[in-house]
């Protein structure tokens, strides 16, 4: 007779404790329980929590992507390079040593052929020579020969206390990170329109829009929680408009997909609003009382009717029309967009477009309304709130007003510049020039996050001066003097601010390995060390600090934050969880602002020599410049390899073969890596992940920015495609 | 009750004597988890529609035959017996024909020990079954480890279509389906593609609402989980 027992054959037993905290990668911030075995400083598994922005779903970063921040890797000792190692150079092999082409996977910097030119250093001497090499630049060349690059994925607090170094200790503007990168064309763009760079709505009240237009995200890869919302929203009758040069899954839940050209989208969203303008689809009372400039806007878009537009976008004009006439009919339409608008020398335009189309419409302020900027780290809503950008101190404040510098001379007790300082792309063309000479990078990897490689190595190795604070040996800290072994987000308190303006609180359920440190104290290190002292007894205080001068957050402190966080504003944190939708009534600007713009080509179209358009992007199973993801068994085992997509057509008649090794070269530079043929980019069009370094899709990528938000033109260059001797990369070198 | 509902008409039921006052739409088991009086389900989660597959849940409604609680609205006037003899003898065969199916090691029992339905056999004190052992011999239904992150055993699997709800309704990744019938009925993924080698995006969805040890994650395998 069968028997049935619980009891179980396991052999080993864990006593586990269940830690409350955040997703450390996308924007979403998914709330999540990591259950955590002390003992053996490992977390085992993550549950999803009910949190806002996911109701207890995770991606399958979130469920298992935990595990690079107990990797073998880890920096666990200050490093310092060693006499011998200069003058300073890139120090590993961008493949493998021996391999012979490309068929051993490059990956990650090999840490023996970069270790061996530092040598390890008690935390004083790191310290003391990291403020000291900075503090010299400052003396001997001025304040604004430094610079700063924080990062998206460090707590808000981080970010604060960063900036507040630069600012105080260093006595410049020169700070930014990596939102320059991302969505400062955004940023640009609504600061100008109507006031304010955060989202007017969070992602889930797509619940409530009879339509939402889905345009240069994929969001399915890259905030996959928040598309698992919007696809619900279609189940139950939200109709989706989806636009992208390059096909998005959730095209396949929409009613209207329109595949247009690469950077062509100013012309669409013209002919958008000349159909609904023609057709009385828009919000007479609205425009009336919400917005100026409506008679330059419609004196612009009415050279762009749906004819003129089909011929940008290579779509036909009457999907045009039909796209803009469920958009102009819908009574609550909400607006998401990614990178695909950003990063272009026009981004700020392609925003703006944006941005009038919903103020026309009447599209803001009301549930299932909103302009929404899906932001891509885990923290740069918030890394933007606290400071971390050149022109503004926290919350946006001009450091070019004397009123604002003042109260922020008071706040932190020195004299501040009274100029904004320099964007990253700036920074680094700066160091190239030998106008920036010190640098302090905390988490950031711009060696291979910045567009035109070849040119971010010759600028990090001209710099006189470089301390590199991160939890791994990246590329860029092959070029510093000091390397400072920091915490990894699962490692410590903080909050983080999310795509939806939700400030939530990450809880540390690891040990840091070895001798690393909180980033935090460390800023505060280095601070005191170059005569601005700093000091406080946890995040939670700096958290208070910043609050106390930034008015968004002023409500807000831990206690209130509790496990799910609250969204700011939010006058009333006792009794509410902040405001979901914003500006219901005026626009911090007061009016909006219609700004009408023009096509434009984008800074490098393609040739004879050149014929392809690329496209870069992200995928599912890798995060940025791979340092995490990488080190991730299942997620670098999911998706192990570079790869440039292109179409079945292109394929044929360039004679590339699927999973074949081609050579895609633009004017900048060259990489091998393996063909995939499929028919998501349309002809003409290839397009390769930006994660892997031994491919990496920034040695061929255009550093021309946009002249407001100075983003780089990330979505387009041209390159040719030519496949490699039998392209087994056999006989590849 | 969320705000939507709280417009709606209440209407008025007894359930195990005791009287509640729910919403139009409610199902029983709601009301009933409202209330404070626990119907053990194998099918259902709150996070999903019902279907009303595994009728553990059965109530008395006075009816011919036992009602699903998990897909029966609430009516006015109706009186629910959630627990009795016969319900709880109900509940019992099922779970004991359930577990004639049913290896005789539970992966998420081994490991995080959550198994719902060894839980009910728990309850229900099931510790030998009558009926011939489903699991053993050759005819099997076989596991699936091509998932860098999610084990597979079909054996374990009750059909209860919660990571079908899950990866259609709640993650939209449209990969789990059913396949076969009878007997060698057993999800499947995309046309019965092994799941590594599937469209499956590896969100852990499915396992994270599996009751039983058919979908485990392969990271805790072996290791006994105590949460302290």
């Amino acid at each position: 007779m069968k028997t049935v027992t619980s009891s179980n054959g396991a052999s080993r037993t864990a006593q586990v404790k269940a830690v409350d905290s955040i997703c450390p990668y996308c924007g979403v911030g998914c709330a999540l329980t990591y259950y955590v075995d002390p003992a053996q400083n490992r977390i085992l598994y993550v549950e999803g929590r009910k949190g806002a922005p996911n109701d207890g779903r995770l991606c399958v970063k979130g469920r298992y992507g935990f595990d690079y921040a107990t990797h073998a890797q880890r920096l666990t000792k200050p490093l310092i390079r060693k006499t011998e190692s200069y003058p300073k150079g890139p120090l590993s092999a961008e493949n493998q040593e021996g391999a012979s082409g490309p068929r051993k996977p490059g990956g990650l910097v090999d840490y023996g052929q970069v270790l061996p030119h530092f040598r390890e250093a008690s935390w004083e001497e790191a310290l003391d020579l990291a403020a000291g090499g900075l503090k010299e630049i400052r003396d001997t060349h001025g304040s604004d020969f430094l610079a700063g690059f924080g990062s998206a994925k460090g707590s808000n607090e981080e970010a604060y206390l960063f900036q507040k170094l630069v600012r105080a200790a260093f006595g410049t503007n020169n700070v930014d990170h990596c939102t320059r990168l991302c969505h400062a064309s955004s940023v640009a763009a609504l600061m100008e329109g109507i006031g304010s760079a955060a989202v007017t709505n969070v992602v889930r009240d797509i619940e409530n829009s009879d339509v939402a237009l889905i345009t240069g995200t994929n969001t399915t890869e890259n905030h996959p929680v928040a598309a698992t919302f919007m696809k619900d929203a279609a189940r139950k009758g939200t109709k989706l408009i989806v636009i992208n040069s390059r096909r998005p899954e959730l095209a396949d839940f929409a009613e209207v997909y329109l595949q247009i050209k690469g950077s062509s989208d100013v012309p669409l969203y013209n002919a958008f609003m000349n159909v609904m303008i023609a057709e009385g689809l828009v919000d007479e009372e609205f425009i009336a009382k919400r917005s100026e400039g409506y008679e330059e806007l419609k004196k612009v878009v009415a050279e762009y009717t749906p004819q003129v537009a089909a011929r940008y976008c290579g779509v036909p004009a009457e999907e045009i029309v039909r796209a803009a006439r469920l958009f102009g009919g819908a009574k609550a339409a909400m607006i998401f967009w990614g990178m695909g608008i950003s990063q272009h020398t026009h981004g700020t335009d392609n925003a703006r477009s944006l941005i009038s189309l919903a103020l026309i419409s009447g599209n803001v302020g009301r549930p299932g309304t909103g302009l929404h900027p899906l932001r891509g780290q885990n923290n740069v809503q918030g890394a933007s709130d606290a400071g971390l950008i050149p022109m503004v101190y926290p919350d946006y404040q001009s450091v070019e007003d004397p009123e604002i510098q003042k109260k922020f001379e008071e706040y932190w007790g020195v004299k501040l510049s009274p100029t904004k300082g320099l964007t990253v792309t700036e920074i680094v063309h700066g160091a190239l020039e030998g106008t920036i000479k010190g640098m302090y990078i905390m988490g950031e990897n711009p060696f291979i996050s910045d567009p035109d490689t070849n040119k971010v190595r010759k600028s990090l190795a001209a710099l006189d001066f470089l301390v590199v604070q991160d939890i791994f040996l990246t590329e860029t800290a092959e070029f510093a003097d000091v390397i400072l072994p920091a915490s990894s987000a699962l490692e410590k308190i903080g909050t983080y601010t999310n795509t939806d303006r939700r400030v939530q609180i990450g809880r540390p359920a690891l040990e840091m390995p070895g001798e690393s440190r909180q980033d935090w104290e460390l800023i505060c290190e280095i601070s005191t060390r170059m005569g601005y002292p700093m000091h406080y007894g946890s995040p939670s205080e700096v958290f208070d600090e910043l609050a106390r001068c930034a008015p968004s957050y002023s409500t807000l402190n831990y206690e209130h934050l509790g496990a799910f966080g609250k969204w700011y504003p939010c006058p009333d944190p006792v009794n509410s969880e902040g405001e979901q939708i914003v500006f219901g009534d005026s626009f911090p600007s007061g009016k909006g602002k219609l700004v009408p713009v023009h096509v434009s080509d984008p800074d490098e179209l393609p040739n004879d020599d050149y014929p392809f358009v690329l496209n870069t992007g992200r995928l599912l199973e890798h995060w940025h410049t791979g340092v995490m993801t990488r080190r991730s068994a299942v997620l670098d085992a999911i998706a192990p390899d570079a790869f440039v997509e292109i179409h079945p057509q292109d394929a044929e008649q360039w004679n590339v073969r699927d999973g074949g090794y081609v050579r895609v070269t633009s004017r900048r530079g060259e990489i091998m890596l393996k063909a995939r043929v499929g028919e998501r980019s349309s002809p003409g069009s290839v397009f390769i992940p930006m994660h892997f370094r031994e491919a990496a899709a920034n040695v061929l990528t255009n550093p021309a920015v946009d002249p407001l938000g100075k983003i780089p033109e990330y979505k387009y260059c041209a390159v040719r495609v030519t496949p490699v001797d039998g392209q087994d990369g056999a006989t590849a070198d | 009750m969320t705000e939507k509902q709280s417009g709606q008409k209440l209407i008025s039921l007894t359930i195990d004597g005791k009287t509640v006052r729910v919403p139009e739409g409610t199902t029983i088991w709601e009301a009933a988890r409202e209330a404070g009086i626990d119907i053990p389900v194998l099918c259902h989660s709150p996070r999903m529609e019902p279907v009303g597959v595994c009728r553990i849940c059965v109530v008395e409604i006075g009816e011919r035959v036992l009602a699903a609680s998990c897909v029966r609205k609430c009516e006015e006037g109706m009186q629910v017996q959630a627990d009795s003899d016969d319900i709880q003898q109900h509940r019992k065969m099922l779970t004991a024909l359930l577990l004639s199916d049913y290896p005789q090691q539970s992966a998420r029992e081994e490991s995080t020990g959550d198994d719902e339905l060894l839980a009910l056999a728990r309850d229900y004190g099931i510790t030998e079954l009558t009926f011939p052992d489903g699991a053993a011999g050759p005819e099997g239904r076989g596991t699936d480890g091509s998932s860098p992150v999610i084990a597979v055993d079909h054996q374990a699997c009750i059909l209860c279509d919660r990571c079908i709800r899950a990866c259609d309704d709640i993650q939209h990744n449209d990969v789990i389906g059913r396949t076969g019938k009878g007997y060698q009925a057993r999800i499947a993924f995309d046309l019965n593609t092994p799941m590594g080698e599937s469209s499956c995006v590896a969100c852990g969805e499915c396992m994270a609402v599996c009751p039983t040890g058919a979908l485990t994650n392969k990271s805790v395998a072996g290791l006994k989980i105590v949460v302290t």
